[in-house]
Formats: C-alpha cells, structure tokens, sequence
C-alpha cells in the first residue's frame, strides 16, 4: 500500500465511458420513480379500499416487497420471469421493473401516511359544508397530503440512485458496471471505484441535505 | 308543539359496537330556538350534534328536517337524496375549527358555495365580504389560518358555516379551545346570531352564555336527556338531583 503509485490519470482518459454510466444511471432512476410513483398509487388504493380482498392483496403484496431483498427481486424478474412468461426481457427493463416495483411498496406508505396526516375534522368539515366525497379529497384532503409526501419522495429518489448500483449484476451499463468492466481492463480498482463512490456522494448528498433543509420548513410553517 | 319543527333527533339510539352512547334521545327544536344542551363529559352531547349534522348514523331512530327523514338506521335512497338535497342548510361549528390550512381565510369561505352551490365566484366573495364584516374580520380575508388566533380562527369557522345560508346551526363546544379572554368574541358573535333569530343548538360549558341566551336548555346524562326547561328554570330550581349536582361545579 504504501509504495502504490496512484495513477488517477485512468479516470481522466476514461472518462467519457465512465460518464456515460452515469448518465445510465440517472435515466434508470428518473424512470423508475415515475413508475415507483404510479405503482405506490395503486398499492395505496388497494391498502386504504372498502374492500376486504382488495384490501389483502394491497396489504400482502406489500408486505412480500419490502420483506425480501432487492437483489433476490432483481434477479427473481432477470431469470424468472422470461421463462414464467415466455418472454425476453432485456436487463435494462429487467432493472427498472424491478426497482419500480420495489419502491413501490415503500412509496405507498409514503402515500398513506400523507393521507392519514390530514385530520379527519378537515375531512369533516367538508362533508357537513357538503362537498362530495371525490371533491374532499382532490381540495381538501390531496393539496395537504401531497406536501408532506414530496421531501420522502424525494428521499425515495436518493435510494433510486444508489438501488440502481444493482444493475451491475444483471449487466446494466450504469456507472458502476462501467467500473467493473474498466476495472477488468486496466485493473485499477482503487482509483475507478473511489472514483465512482465519490460521484454518488456527490448526487446524493445535496440532494439529501437539500430533502432535510426542505422537510425543517414545512415543519415550521 | 303544533308546528313542524325545523329540526329534530327522534328516538335516536346511538351505539359504537356495544357501548350505547345515545338511549332514544328525542330533541324537537323549532324555528328560531336556542337550545343550549349541557351535561358531563361522555355523557353524548357531541355523538347527539353529530347525528344531527350526518356525520353519525343513527342506531335506531331517525333525524328529520321539516319532517322529512334525513338519516335513520336503515337507510334509503329517499332518505340518501333528501340527506343530499338538506346537507347545507345544516351549518356545524367545530370545537378545533377544522379550517383548511392550505386555503386562506376567503378561500375557505368560497369553497363551499363555489363547489357546492354552483355559485359564481364573485358572488361568493362579495357573501364572503359580507360575512367577515359580520365576525369582524375583514382585514383577515387574505390571511391563512394558521397566522389567526384561536378565537379569529374560530369566528371565520362561523362565517365559513353561514355562507351556505344553513337554517339550523350546530356549535360543539366552540369555545372549549380557547383561552378564556379569546372566548368572549366567539360568544358576542353567537350571541348576535342568536338575536337574528337563527335556529341553533350549542353544545357548551358556558353556563353564563345557555342561562342569558338560550329559549331552553337540555341537560344530558349518560346518553339520555334527563331534564329539559327553559334557562331560568334550569339555572333557579333544577328538577332532578343530577342536574344539580352538574350545577354544582359551576358555582363559584
Ligand atoms: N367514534 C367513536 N367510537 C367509539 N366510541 C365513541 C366514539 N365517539 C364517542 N364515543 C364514546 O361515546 C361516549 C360519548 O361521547 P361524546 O363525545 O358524545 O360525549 P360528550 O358529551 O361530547 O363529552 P365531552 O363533554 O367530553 O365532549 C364516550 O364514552 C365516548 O368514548
Ligand atoms: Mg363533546
């Protein structure tokens, strides 16, 4: 270790292949929030429906996402699901399907607690006013949900964009993968995943700081 | 009484599982009336005013409005239509308010004639204007709740009520969240509703406001209405030894 020679010149003259993980990276994650976004929505109707079954099928398909591991699902809709279908799913897809699906099940929760957040007096007092059901919901009770709900969503974009770091498995071109394949070519581990790892704190850190500054004011309004 | 009244709780039984919380609780209420209804916490006083105002179904029993059945047990869809066709001229005020806090102060007063009376929005605004004179509170009309007193916040709750133009209005213990020097304005505002002659049943522990107020005051006790007379009696020569063990806390 210590006589080892630095050469961070390979991140420099690789760094076009690099980046263009990195662009990967951020496509893979924008896409699978508005996924995850839209998957959550249906997870959290089913939750909250006046139906028992509907109701049980929200509350276990749920409970099956968030208690297995992302990597076993990963790979569960890589292997499996082409031959349960008998379709071919290229990784790509395979990774945002995936990820989508995962989230998902964590951005219902989002979804619900936002809701619940809303007193039922609020709720209440549209009702005697006479508002209908569907108007209470998209004036009274969506407006005060929806701004406690975008600092976790947000949130749920940072882990998005480390989640997606598991592509590499299944052969995605996102940066980390880049990193492997450079890494196998020039074997310079040390400087490439640094490297990499750094360019993720970068992203996601402001990003986080900038969730929680977020999260303080609406505390404070 | 020889007239309909304008509203009334019949026989209403109220149970949440198996606790019974109203015993055949019959509140008639007239034209004009101010009924103040008293009684010790839990005793149903809330559950009674949220029957009436459709927001609990009755057990058994049934609430009308000029005679017409507007929630019972059972229901219908006779009674789903009238419940539809009645709902704003049934105003409720809230002991935590309940305002929208995304909305100021005359957004939440037009929402409800806007969306629900299909009224233009100017229309509702100037109603709203008028309103908030009438609670005082004309310099608010932008503000957003959170930035008013417990007692402001309170009068716009009233203002956003009466913009429906509701015939019966229902007060659950309006000023229980207040500070005590911040209830005398929600009280002056009542009061001067009262003397227009607005049909209103209050729920409160203001036993100064029921005794100078009120045409007649129904006391509850454990889900059952146990004495009913009109103030000065209520307040001078209580019938029942429960009401004037009730009474007695009050004494200073
Ligand atoms: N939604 C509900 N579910 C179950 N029990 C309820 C519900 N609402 C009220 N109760 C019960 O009904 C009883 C009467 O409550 P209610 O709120 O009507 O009393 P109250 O006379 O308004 O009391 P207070 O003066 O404390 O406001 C209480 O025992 C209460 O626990
Ligand atoms: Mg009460």
């Amino acid at each position: 270790m210590l006589q080892y020679q630095f050469r961070w010149d390979t991140i420099g003259s690789n760094l076009d292949f690099l980046l263009s993980g990195l662009n990967m990276t951020l496509f893979i994650s924008a896409v699978t929030l508005v996924l995850a976004m839209l998957g959550g929505l249906v997870i959290a109707v089913l939750d909250m429906s006046r139906f028992r079954v509907l109701r049980l099928i929200g509350i276990s398909v749920g409970e099956i996402i968030r208690n297995t591991p992302i990597l076993v699902q990963l790979l569960w809709v890589y292997y499996v699901l082409p031959i349960v279908f008998n379709i071919g799913i290229d990784a790509v897809t395979a990774l945002i399907i995936g990820l989508a699906v995962y989230q998902s099940a964590f951005i219902s929760e989002v979804y619900r607690s936002g809701i619940q957040a809303v007193p039922v007096g609020h709720r209440e007092a549209a009702q005697v006013l006479g508002l209908t059901t569907l108007q209470t919901f998209r004036r009274i009770v969506f407006p005060q949900a929806i701004r406690m709900t975008l600092p976790p969503l947000a949130a749920n974009f940072v882990q998005l964009i480390k989640y997606s770091s598991l592509g590499s498995v299944i052969s995605v071109t996102e940066i980390t993968r880049r990193g492997m394949e450079l890494s196998a070519s020039v074997f310079r581990p040390l400087e490439i995943f640094t490297f990499i790892a750094v360019v993720y704190f970068f992203i996601c850190w402001p990003l986080a700081m900038g969730i929680r500054m977020w999260e303080r004011r609406l505390a404070n309004r | 009484m020889g007239v309909t009244p304008i509203i009334a709780a019949d026989a209403v039984t109220k149970r949440f599982g198996t606790n019974q919380v109203l015993t055949r609780v019959s509140l008639p209420v007239s034209e004009r009336e101010v009924v103040c209804v008293v009684g010790p916490s839990g005793s149903g006083k809330t559950t009674l005013l949220r029957c009436i105002a459709m927001l609990e179904r009755p057990s058994e029993g049934q609430i009308l409005m000029q005679g017409q059945v507007i929630a019972a047990a059972e229901g219908s869809a006779a009674i789903t239509r009238a419940a539809h066709a009645v709902r704003p001229q049934i105003g409720m005020v809230f002991q935590h308010f309940n305002l929208w806090p995304h909305m100021t102060v005359l957004g939440n007063l037009i929402e409800a004639p806007v969306r629900v009376k299909g009224m233009s929005r100017s229309a509702a605004v100037d109603i709203a204007h008028a309103l908030l004179e009438k609670v005082g509170l004309t310099d608010k009309r932008d503000a957003y709740p959170a930035r008013l007193s417990g007692g402001q916040q309170q009068r716009v709750a009233i203002a956003r009520a009466l913009a429906m133009s509701p015939k019966v209005m229902l007060f659950d213990e309006a000023t229980s969240a207040l500070d005590p020097e911040l209830r005398r304005e929600v009280l002056v505002v009542m009061r001067q509703l009262a003397d227009e002659g607005m049909t209103m049943i209050i729920v409160t522990h203001e036993m100064g406001f029921a005794r100078h107020v009120s045409s007649r005051v129904v006391f509850m006790d454990h889900g059952e209405t146990v004495e009913e007379s009109a103030p000065a009696e209520f307040f001078g020569s209580p019938k029942t030894e429960r009401a004037r063990q009730f009474l007695k806390q009050f004494e200073d």
